[in-house]
């Protein structure tokens, strides 16, 4: 334990392969994915019959994909150090946007492109807001969020956008299946795929880590740490924009608060992912946070339980996960801080001695 | 003045019964992972004395204090009496024990008053209003004794920073009768001009007189000799001795705190550069504490700036990477690249690499590998296209894990697993990455023990011996001695003068920055 210890010359030869499996499959890093599987088996014993189906399984995943492409939106955002709360908004507001030009009869590629290009604006409104006029993220985000709000009621008097033309061609961006699961599923894992390979195999995903955990550090170390929050905040707002257009075209509607439901279980999925894998805000911790928190509430609404037992199941999960990681993450401290806790309670006995003499 | 009641003050016959040491403390030991900062400290405070504690940066001081604040366990085995009564260290402050921490723990937005009264308690009626023509008449009664100018209704961001200090020792003491107990002042002077600091002396001395027992953490010398009883030396953490100041002289001092672990003569022998090339050149750089700074660095050199805190040394080493927090004005050039001179505040286009002054808030990234830590400056070399290679970071990271002899378990250890000493090889090892000319460190041995102290003596020595130029400032003497080939003096914003490397020693060079000071 001592620090002597820890320090061994650099071997260079790789530990054995049994041992670097063991490491791979630890629950340190995979907790999730064991716990996703607990779930999966106490719902498959206690409804059987409508939960080990292929159609569940489905279900599972095509009502999820798109809370999955919201997740993934900000966990780009927290691995530079910055939150975007606006994203619930900018979903809305594109899939507003993508529904209104859609019913004044423009195209659809036409009506996808305007509404993608309005995502990558509001990701720029926040970039600057945050990066240019350096304001706190939380509270700007905050603030442009709520002014996005303001534009879709100024625009849509808080009316949903319902016309047979939305339920054409549109609709099919999310609805078309692939032997039943739905395209937003494969939208979901491009992104999350995408994203992997950004933060874990270029230059630029290292840069964007080392600004979210030292600031200061990252920046004498030469890395333009504002390229890197705006860049973040840019890309948020363009995948939330995507996450928005498929989410319209899924209901068939421009909703004005459509995006408004995905705030707290995104926040909640990667705060979730982020105590998988490697211990940071990444990708695919974030999809599996998400089909562990769908599986759970899905199994919970076929076993007929309660309507607050879904929000109940994610609070709980949400705070096991993080007191769990909390314990691991401070071990090395917080394991001297219990060895000194022990030793102070024993040491009064063993300190009699010396102190009588 | 004396109303808020401290509960544990003793009454005065058990007071009188008592003889011996205000405050004593044994076999304290505080290890943080990878480092013991405290080692076995053992300490005595008579009462009525000012004992000085001194050390250079990283031997432990401000461990101590937060130790005896509560803000740090210690180890197991560690003992305390305050009065003869036991302490429990580590357990909250016991209210015979006042600080003024270094930053003084004020709120600047507040006022005097306000201030004052969040340490002790507001003079509150009926309905816990507050009086507030009472709490200004307590307040007034309280820093009257201190003979200050203030307006207490103003908030303390426009008061000066000896007003504040005061203010600070007056919310310290706030509802203490001043009797047995001690008073710990953690670096009162780091950021005072001489003039006021002054000041502050004759309120120490009060104090003293008045029976207050001090704890005085500085490493200024003549503070020291002016006013100490008895001094205590940390260095790494563990006590080197402790004297009389009648006993001791300053040189005795510095010996003292330079230790026997390194070699006091330890040099390491880089010819000095007077005849080769300017690489770098400063003029009349301003801002902050400088006040038209002017520099002239050779190739190949170590060159030391030395000064006192608020002498402008460490912020003018800064400012050479471009990584100053203050705006500055004045200019810079690299002559071999460019006749052009640049404004100080475009300096990072020098990309001049910086290991910071403290480690864990602007270099480590505590989260990140050995290898991801060392590779982060170069990333876009390593790979193609922004694609990093992971055989390319591994070899880069094994090669200078290699050529620093980093102690560590592998590339993909946790960089909060080593050592601070081989954290430090990782931070420099960063820089070198960058393949730079000019390379500035800060503190280059803070928190770094004996061993890898000298082994970070040896890498920067070969370094400049191939024809890299080195910046260091230090608050340890003992670096810029053993391994500068020149040095110069800061005062007041701007180098004052200017010694050569060989025949230096620790005793000289602490003669010309107190003479600069004089």
């Amino acid at each position: 334990m001592s620090s002597t210890l820890q320090e061994r010359a650099v071997r260079v030869t790789r530990p054995p392969l049994a041992r670097r499996l063991m490491r791979r499959c630890a629950f340190d890093r995979f907790g999730a994915v064991y716990v996703w599987i607990a779930i999966i088996v106490v719902f498959c014993i206690w409804v059987p019959s409508t939960f080990a189906t292929v159609t569940t399984v489905k279900q599972i995943l095509n009502s999820n994909s798109i809370s999955g492409i919201a997740a993934l939106a900000i966990t780009i955002p927290f691995c530079a150090g910055v939150f975007d709360l606006s994203f619930g908004y900018v979903m809305s507001l594109t899939g507003v946007t993508a529904a209104h030009f859609l019913v004044s009869g423009w195209s659809v590629t036409a009506a996808v492109a305007i509404a993608l290009v309005v995502g990558l604006g509001m990701g720029l409104i926040n970039a600057i807001v945050v990066v240019v006029m350096r304001i706190d993220s939380l509270i700007g985000t905050l603030a442009t969020g709520s002014l996005m709000a303001a534009f879709i009621t100024l625009t849509t008097q808080d009316i949903p956008i319902n016309n047979p033309v939305l339920g054409g061609p549109f609709s099919d961006i999310g609805q078309e299946t692939i032997a039943g699961v739905s395209l937003s599923v494969v939208y979901c894992l491009v992104i999350a795929l995408g994203m992997w390979y950004f933060l874990e195999h270029t230059a630029s995903g290292r840069r964007l880590y080392a600004a979210g955990f030292n600031l200061d550090a990252a920046r004498l170390a030469g890395i333009r740490v504002n390229r890197m929050r705006f860049g973040a905040l840019v890309t948020s707002g363009f995948v939330a924009g995507v996450a928005g257009i498929v989410l319209a075209s899924t209901t068939a509607s421009g909703t004005p608060d459509a995006g408004n439901d995905y705030l707290l279980p995104g926040f909640a999925a990667v705060f979730l992912g982020a105590t998988q894998l490697n211990g940071r805000f990444n990708a695919w911790g974030t999809v599996i946070a998400v089909l562990l928190l769908g599986t759970g509430t899905i199994g919970l609404g076929l076993a007929d339980a309660p309507a607050w037992a879904a929000s109940m199941f994610v609070g709980i999960v949400l705070i096991a996960a993080l007191a769990v990681t909390g314990l691991q993450r401070q071990s090395v401290g917080a394991r001297s801080r219990w060895r000194d806790r022990v030793a102070r309670l024993r040491g009064p006995r063993r300190q009699q001695g010396p102190a009588a003499a | 003045m004396d109303k808020g009641a401290v509960g544990t003050r003793p009454d005065d016959k058990e007071a009188a019964a008592y003889v011996g040491p205000v405050l004593r403390l044994e076999h304290v030991s505080k290890t943080f992972p990878g480092t013991r900062a405290l080692d076995d400290v053992s300490l005595e405070i008579q009462p009525g004395e000012v004992h000085a504690l001194v050390g250079s940066n990283g031997s432990g001081k401000s461990t101590l204090i937060k130790v005896l604040a509560g803000y740090h366990l210690p180890d197991p085995g560690a003992t305390a009496a305050i009065d003869g009564e036991p302490l429990e260290l580590g357990r909250g402050t016991d209210p015979r024990l006042r600080f003024v921490h270094q930053d003084l723990g004020l709120v600047l937005q507040l006022n005097a008053m306000d201030n004052i009264a969040l340490r002790g308690a507001f003079v509150t009626g009926l309905s816990r209003r507050i009086k507030w023509r009472d709490q200004e008449q307590a307040t007034r009664t309280l820093l009257d004794r201190f003979s200050v100018d203030l307006d207490i209704r103003r908030p303390l961001s426009e008061a000066s920073p000896v007003d504040r200090t005061v203010v600070a020792i007056a919310a310290a003491l706030e509802g203490w009768s001043g009797g047995r107990g001690v008073l710990v002042l953690d670096e009162p002077t780091a950021v005072l001009p001489p003039e006021e600091a002054e000041r502050l002396f004759a309120i120490v001395r009060d104090l003293k007189r008045s029976g207050t027992s001090i704890l005085y953490v500085s490493h200024r010398m003549h503070e020291i000799f002016d006013l100490a009883d008895r001094v205590t030396v940390l260095r790494n953490g563990r006590v080197v001795a402790t004297r009389d100041i009648a006993s001791v002289d300053a040189r005795q001092l510095a010996n003292l705190m330079a230790g026997e672990d390194v070699d006091p003569d330890y040099r390491a022998l880089v010819p000095a550069r007077r005849e080769d090339p300017v690489v770098l050149e400063l003029r009349e750089v301003c801002g902050g504490w400088l006040r038209g700074a002017d520099l002239d660095v050779h190739r190949g050199e170590i060159l030391g700036v030395a000064g006192f805190s608020g002498s402008g040394a460490e912020e003018l080493t800064r400012a050479v990477a471009g990584a100053s927090d203050r705006q500055l004005t004045g200019w810079i050039r690299m002559p071999q690249r460019s006749a052009r001179w640049l404004d100080i505040s475009r300096a990072e286009t020098f990309d001049i690499p910086l290991v910071p002054a403290d480690r864990g808030r602007h270099g480590v990234i505590a989260e990140f590998s050995v290898k991801e830590n060392l590779t982060l400056s170069v990333l876009g070399r390593l790979g193609r296209r922004g694609r990093l290679s992971r055989g390319a970071e591994s070899r880069a990271t094994e090669d200078w894990i290699r050529r620093l002899s980093v102690k560590t378990t592998g590339p993909d250890a946790p960089i909060t697993s080593l050592s601070g000493g081989n954290q430090q090889k990782v931070m420099i090892a960063r820089c070198l990455l960058r393949d730079p000319q000019v390379l500035v460190l800060c503190e280059p041995t803070a928190g770094v023990d004996v061993a890898a102290r000298v082994a970070i003596y040896d890498i920067i020595a070969q370094l400049a011996r191939n024809g890299l130029t080195v910046i260091v400032s230090s608050s340890d003497l003992g670096d810029l001695v053993a391994i500068c080939t020149r040095v110069v003096v800061m005062h007041h914003g701007r180098p004052v003068s200017e010694l050569a490397g060989d025949g230096l020693s620790e005793h000289v060079l602490i003669h010309a920055m107190e003479g600069a000071q004089g």
